[in-house]
């Protein structure tokens, strides 16, 4: 069973009206559990809808969308949140955190919509607050902490909530390339312990870190990675990984 | 734990604003306590007004058509209201008095109030004997020329001594002093202090007549008002000639009964007027909170990334409406009280507090219209798709 499962998905602005837009056009794309996927294309071209539709930020208009096996267009906001909290961590261009809470609380604030005890919340905050080497910082507000710095602190977040699913929407956009390097290189170590991320770029070089990239143009997939070589496009989009 | 902070934070960081927000709720608090304390302090100087001058009185008012046929009802209520409505009356006295001056050695007050009292005058005028005796009813029947000073002439004719067995002189006439009452209203001139009581029938002298056309019946509680007014209507019927006289009755309570109904309603109008501040309030901290949910879109766009459902966002705004409006009622309330008292001390020299009821019902009133008003925006706030807010900058 595949982690990610989108079947002819569609996800359609002012439908009916003359300023149509198919911002999905028919998509369909198997992600499997622990894969390293960049998903590139230039603005425009629906790569964020397409993090939207897969971060259960929002729903297809058409086709189906499989996560776990489990439908979820047809789920409720509710429902859409409880999966956002307990299957996705997301890291998103610009600031991430809550200014009013300190850091370690930010990386707790997602186990406390799931009811997690504070003790541990904070343990486990802690802990991944070491991980990405910010620990020093944890009672400091996130104003204290530079870009780069604030977003390790969402991969601490992502890692502390042991969600198995990291969506970053361009998430070395604000930051040059060494302090980008290192929030790459962190998500790669996240991504070795087994979970997948899926990574939102408009940056081919950063694009060119991922195991597979699949770039977006008006709503298509035009290429992914896993077509080239050995599998042919249909077996890609059965979602059957090759050696 | 989280929210509260969050909550305190977001209202802390930006003092000025929030303050201005809470002040239509501070003012609206403030006056609606001020206000329904002002009337209360009104009421109490008014009731304690009537009460110095004695509560439960029927006046009975008769007026001769032909003086020469007048008979002698004082001396008829005096009989009857002391046998037949001994139940219910304690006491039947003229209401009858006039200005004089009064002078002792060599020192004379202008006007004093000098009442023509029967031997129940202390009883019906809420007077209280000090020193010496009352009036009794040998000083009415001999037309003797005896009096009782209140506590203001008894000290600033006598200095302080002992006025009783000495003659003072009433419009012109000897007057023996048999008595002082206690000071009850202040003991200041003007006051109900500033008099003296002497027979009634020494109004032949005084005053030159002997009539008495206004009786004061003192009646013992409140609720025998009606009985009296009734047995006193069908005995007056009959003791008066239609031909010769006419009488009317008037029951004292009924105006301070309708002073405080007068100051009930007075007090629902001016706290619904109030009121009206306070919704004023509710609707800035709604504008304010509106704001505050579009500066603060990102933020909730990020809590609904990381899974905080709709509630959690709904519960955030609320509870900030609700600390908003609440420190802005504790406010109003703190102005309230300091305002009540010092205006109650200038105007009735009373310490005055807003009623407690009124005040928790202030305070609750202000945290609802914080809530109230906070729900619309708290909805907004939940119904951003996540979508929309992180793309917000």
């Amino acid at each position: 069973m595949s982690l990610i499962e989108l079947k002819d998905v569609y996800k359609i602005y002012n439908e009916g009206q003359e300023n149509q837009v198919n911002a999905l056009d028919g998509v369909t794309l198997t992600i499997n559990s622990g894969e390293f996927v960049a998903i590139i294309g230039t603005s425009g071209s629906g790569k964020s809808t397409m993090m939207n539709i897969l971060g259960c930020l929002d729903i297809s208009t058409r086709g189906e969308y499989l996560l776990d096996g489990n439908p979820v267009s047809q789920k409720s906001e509710r429902e859409l949140s409880e999966l956002r909290s307990r299957r996705i961590s997301f890291i998103i261009q610009g600031y991430n955190l809550i200014p009013s809470l300190k850091v370690w609380e930010n990386v707790a604030l997602p186990m406390t919509y799931q009811h997690i005890p504070l003790a541990e919340r904070k343990e486990r905050a802690l802990a991944a607050l070491e991980e990405v080497e910010i620990s020093s910082k944890a009672e400091n507000k996130p104003s204290q902490l530079s870009g780069g710095q604030q977003q390790r602190v969402a991969i601490a977040r992502a890692m502390a909530t042991r969600s198995p699913i990291l969506m970053a929407d361009e998430p070395t956009g604000a930051l040059d390339s060494k302090t980008g390097a290192q929030v790459l290189s962190l998500m790669r170590q996240l991504n070795a312990k087994g979970t997948t991320v899926i990574l939102i770029t408009h940056d081919n070089g950063i694009a060119a870190q991922a195991d597979r990239t699949i770039r977006v143009m008006d709503g298509h997939i035009v290429h992914d990675s896993l077509w080239d070589g050995i599998l042919v496009p249909a077996e890609a989009a059965a979602g059957v990984k090759g050696a | 734990m989280n929210s509260l902070r969050m909550a305190l934070d977001s209202i802390t960081e930006k003092k000025g604003r929030s303050f201005l927000t809470m002040l239509g709720i501070i003012i609206g608090v403030t006056a609606v306590l001020v206000l329904v304390a002002m009337v209360t302090g009104y009421n109490s100087d008014m009731t304690a007004y009537y009460e110095k001058m004695g509560v439960n009185k029927v006046t009975v008012q008769v007026s001769w058509y032909d003086a020469t046929r007048a008979s002698n009802v004082m001396g008829q209520l005096y009989e009857y209201g002391n046998n037949d409505l001994s139940d219910w009356v304690e006491g039947v006295t003229p209401d009858l008095s006039t200005s004089l001056p009064l002078q002792y050695g060599g020192t004379t007050i202008d006007s004093s109030t000098v009442y023509f009292g029967s031997d129940q005058f202390s009883t019906c005028y809420n007077y209280t004997l000090e020193s010496g005796r009352d009036i009794v009813t040998q000083d009415i029947e001999n037309r003797s020329l005896v009096c009782v000073l209140g506590s203001y002439l008894a000290d600033s004719l006598f200095q302080y001594s002992d006025p009783v067995g000495k003659t003072v002189t009433i419009g012109g006439y000897p007057f023996l002093v048999v008595g002082t009452y206690y000071q009850k209203d202040g003991g200041v001139e003007d006051s109900m202090d500033d008099a003296v009581v002497i027979p009634y029938s020494a109004n032949r002298e005084i005053l030159l007549s002997d009539q008495i056309n206004n009786i004061i019946l003192k009646v013992k509680t409140s609720n025998d008002m009606d009985t009296v007014i009734n047995k006193l209507t069908s005995y007056l019927n009959e003791t008066i000639d239609t031909a010769v006289g006419e009488y009317s009755l008037e029951d004292g309570n009924s105006a301070m009964t309708e002073s405080n109904d007068e100051m009930t309603s007075l007090s629902v109008v001016l706290g619904g007027i109030a009121s009206i501040a306070l919704l004023v309030g509710g609707i800035g901290i709604m504008n304010i909170m509106l704001v505050t949910v579009t500066e603060r879109t990102r933020e909730i766009g990020i809590k609904k990334s990381i899974g905080a459902p709709r509630g959690e966002i709904i519960g955030q705004f609320l509870l900030e409406a609700a600390i908003l409006s609440a420190m802005g009622g504790l406010i109003g309330i703190a102005l309230g009280y300091l305002l009540s008292a010092i205006l109650g001390k200038v105007m009735y020299d009373l310490i005055l507090f807003p009623n407690t009821l009124v005040t928790a019902g202030a305070f609750a009133f202000s945290v609802a219209i914080g809530m109230i008003f906070g729900i619309y925006p708290a909805l907004k706030a939940s119904n951003l798709q996540p979508v929309d807010a992180l793309r917000a900058d």
